[in-house]
């Protein structure tokens, strides 16, 4: 045994957890499969913190774990890295994927075949941020796809399987693409490798030409179409929506958001690779804008969350994207990619969470629609809530996303807006803000006492402990994220960077409230707009406009020759 | 209207993407040749396999075929899922109203172990076999078989190799399954064996490229090079297990989806 194997652990514990899972599901059956399931379950998703916490001090220390799989020669084999990047990454994937699958114990969907095909898609994400070998990063998307997919469609749910196959198609054909482009990258380079990629275009006269660039626009444009910016985020409402809510959480809390982290070791290194940051950080911005609008007029709880997280997702592409521009190296570089990262992970679990609690609130009463589900807080008290945990944790998810302090979303945007200040960006987010706190005051609305006091039709199920605990959990760490912010802030920044931060940043200064009060009363002003005759009209305009399968390839295809084109002229 | 923007979109989209794409079909500077000289130098004497294309997917690029056996495993269980789910609905929701009652005969046809239908389908179930159908597969089942086993270990020597045998294992017990005559009773087409013998295969699989790790010679490492004087042992294990695995795999689905049990 080496040390540096455990390296692998968040790979291989979820993998052999989930082998141990199906080996339960095929050779035993009752109470010796439960237990071998959760004994799977365990060394997936538990163990693995055990290696973060071992290869904590490595990885501050600057080390990168780096080499090639099985000890082969380099121009052969398969190279990975684990860094600070990794670390962080890994550490986002198994909080929600732990709590997650908590939740799952106790609401559903239950049993050895989620399980592990749960365990899978964790291995698979922990795989995508870990590997520095492109097609390597092919098969890692596959198999984060594949489980995902199946994940979706594992409800009864009218329209899961529907979406599931949207999903699938789309992102089948994206692959397609991403194939092409690791072709071309071999055929001009004759590596596989990130770094030998790399030095291969720089040894050519003319840096690889054409045919790299386009390369490297058609590997962008596909794996940015599982991180659901616009105009590649038409096949995320539906699959979030309709997902189990446990699915729903691990889906916009880390699946959309591993892959953008993973593209950043390949545009970091890669000719043109900062103007497509650039364009990518503008596209950010106006999907945070664009998808809060679009969330603002939805009517179905959990599509309202699926349009948020496009519209936070923009967010931390915005500051990703701008950070490569910059150069990470440089101080502002760092602070916008501390920004991103911070907001990423506050988003997967104050997403993770709203998905959680709303979801255990719609179940219980039998109702999706915010116009008409009222008295929600009534509803779980008489399914014996008497600590309101779901409603608590409701609050606490809603007030974070709305950038509330002390929670741990109003670090993360304004660690975004401070590293943005001044810029025309700024102000999309800002309004991006103000529309966040509007149609969360809507969402919020299904809490409020129902002055009808209609007999409530549904039996009364209680919720599960499980279900408590991890929405309970999740709560806590939201919480834990705003009272600590120096701390991880400074964390996060030196093992994204390597140096410590140069300035400290007055986290909750008469300044930073002021605008937050501000954000707040205009959130509050534009709800009660919304509420207004003409406006309500328009929104319904825009909820019903019917949904396109030809238009998510027309818009695949015409955001890729934009990307392109654009890299293009920068060449 | 409506219609010709959206068709004007299409075209703009089809040809935006060959637009792209054309210049890396127009690539014409020479090869790189660096990996392809490592490996017809080295290829052989670093993993011990005289087919390459064995020493590549078993060897220097391993985890990428962990990676596309996981896919497989998943796909499978994917598909038995919403196959088990579409059965129940479509039983659920099936209109009968329009159609006259079955009498008890075809019902008796119906619920018989050996329809070739899927569950809450109504279809006369024997229209699918013929005795010539029984008869040749039933024969050719075994050969098939054992012409899968040999593709499955002889991979690092020449064409073939895990997945190859494994489907070609699987259309074996396709063929079994095919030929199997009322009351014989063959273990290998019972879904519930070959669910095992999948999930075995899985845990091996996982087991195989961890023993690297505790050996000290790290993830994906040759466990068995002080073990065995053939330098391509791992290799031939990896064929193995993989084959097992597939072969399981796309044979369970096959089974599920002729209509035999799923469990």
């Amino acid at each position: 045994m080496v040390f540096e194997d455990i390296v692998f652990a968040p790979i291989l514990l979820p993998l052999l957890g989930a082998a141990l899972v199906i080996t339960a599901k095929a050779f035993l059956q009752g109470r010796p499969m439960k237990i071998l399931e959760y004994i799977g379950a365990f060394v997936g998703l538990g163990l693995p913190w055990l290696s973060f916490a071992l290869t904590l001090p490595a990885v501050t220390s600057g080390r990168v774990f780096q080499g090639v799989i099985g000890n082969w020669h380099a121009s052969v084999g398969i190279t990975y890295q684990f860094d600070g990047l990794a670390w962080l990454v890994n550490v986002l994937t198994y909080s929600v994927c732990s709590a997650a699958w908590l939740y799952s114990l106790g609401s559903g969907p239950r049993g050895p075949a989620f399980t592990s095909v749960f365990l899978i898609l964790t291995a698979s994400l922990s795989a995508t941020i870990m590997t520095s070998d492109i097609f390597n990063l092919f098969v890692c998307l596959e198999v984060v796809g594949i489980s995902s997919y199946i994940l979706v469609a594992s409800t009864d749910k009218p329209g899961a399987s529907l979406a599931s196959f949207t999903y699938l198609m789309i992102s089948a054909s994206a692959m397609v693409f991403f194939l092409l482009g690791v072709y071309g990258l071999y055929r001009v380079t004759g590596s596989l490798s990130y770094q030998g990629i790399a030095q291969g275009l720089k040894a050519l006269p003319d840096g690889g030409g054409m045919t790299a660039v386009i390369s490297l626009a058609l590997i962008i444009s596909s794996t940015v179409i599982r991180v659901a910016v616009m105009p590649f985020s038409g096949w995320l409402p539906d699959a979030h929506a309709l997902a189990p809510h446990a699915v729903s959480a691990v889906l916009s809390g880390v699946l959309i958001k591993v892959p953008l982290f993973a593209l950043s070791r390949i545009l970091l290194i890669m000719p043109v690779g900062a103007q497509a940051g650039q364009l990518l950080g503008w596209a950010g911005a106006l999907t945070a804008l664009i998808g809060v609008i679009l969330a603002l007029s939805q009517a179905d709880a959990k599509r309202l969350l699926a349009y948020h997280s496009v519209s936070q997702i923009g967010y931390v592409v915005c500051a990703w994207g701008i950070a490569l521009y910059v150069g990470i190296t440089t101080s502002k570089g760092a602070a916008l990619m501390t920004a991103a990262f911070l907001h990423a992970f506050y988003h997967a679990l104050f997403k993770g969470l709203l998905f959680l609690s709303v979801g255990t609130t719609v179940d219980r009463a039998g109702e999706r629609n915010v116009y008409r589900l009222r008295g929600a807080a009534a509803i779980l008290r008489s399914c014996g809530e008497r600590i309101p945990v779901t409603l608590l944790t409701y609050l606490a998810g809603a007030l974070a996303i709305s950038a509330v302090p002390p929670f741990n979303g109003f670090i993360s945007k304004n660690a975004i807006s401070y590293a943005l200040e001044g810029t025309p960006l700024y102000y999309l987010l800002f309004a991006a803000g103000i529309g966040t706190v509007a149609s969360f005051i809507k969402l919020s609305r299904i809490y409020w006492p129902d002055r009808s006091r209609k007999e409530i039709p549904v039996p009364a199920v209680p919720v599960p402990l499980t279900s408590k605990i991890s929405q309970g959990g999740l709560a806590l760490l939201c919480l834990g994220g705003g009272i600590l912010a120096s701390r991880i802030h400074s964390l996060v920044m030196l093992l994204l960077s390597g140096t410590r931060a140069e300035y400290l940043i007055q986290w909750y200064s008469a300044g930073a409230l002021l605008k937050t009060g501000a954000v707040i009363a205009l959130g509050t002003g534009v709800y009660l707009l919304t509420t207004t005759g003409i406006i309500a009209r328009v929104l319904k305009v825009i909820r019903e406009q019917p949904g396109d399968f030809r238009g998510l390839y027309i818009s695949f295809s015409i955001g890729t020759a934009l990307l392109a084109g654009w890299m293009l002229l920068h060449l | 209207m409506k219609q010709k923007a959206i068709n004007v979109l299409t075209i703009i989209s089809l040809a935006s993407v060959t637009l792209v794409l054309l210049p890396l079909f127009l690539e014409n500077s020479p090869w790189p040749l660096s990996a392809r000289n490592y490996l017809e130098l080295h290829g052989v004497g670093d993993s011990g396999a005289i087919n390459l294309v064995s020493a590549i997917y078993l060897g220097f690029r391993v985890f990428d075929t962990l990676g596309e056996t996981i896919v497989l495993l998943t796909a499978v269980s994917g598909t038995i899922g919403v196959l088990t789910r579409a059965g129940a609905v479509l039983a659920e929701g099936y209109d009968t109203s329009g159609t006259p009652a079955l009498t008890e005969q075809e019902k008796k046809v119906i619920m018989d172990d050996h329809t070739f239908t899927l569950a809450g389908e109504k279809r006369r179930s024997h229209a699918l076999r013929t005795h010539l159908l029984e008869v040749v597969t039933g024969v050719l089942g075994p050969v098939v078989l054992l012409f899968g086993f040999y593709l499955m270990l002889y991979g690092h020597l020449s064409p073939g190799g895990g997945f190859q045998g494994g489907v070609v294992t699987a259309s074996g017990i396709i063929f079994l399954a095919l030929g199997n005559r009322i009351g014989a009773k063959n273990p290998l087409i019972r879904a519930s064996v070959l669910d095992r013998i999948e999930a075995a295969a899985f845990l091996l699989l996982i087991l195989a490229s961890l023993s690297g790790i505790l050996m000290g010679r790290g993830f994906f490492g040759n466990p068995l090079q002080d073990v065995t004087a053939i330098p391509a042992g791992y290799i031939i294990l990896l064929n193995g297990i993989i084959g097992l695995k597939v072969g399981a795999g796309i044979g369970f689905l096959c089974i599920a989806m002729v209509g035999r049990e799923i469990s």
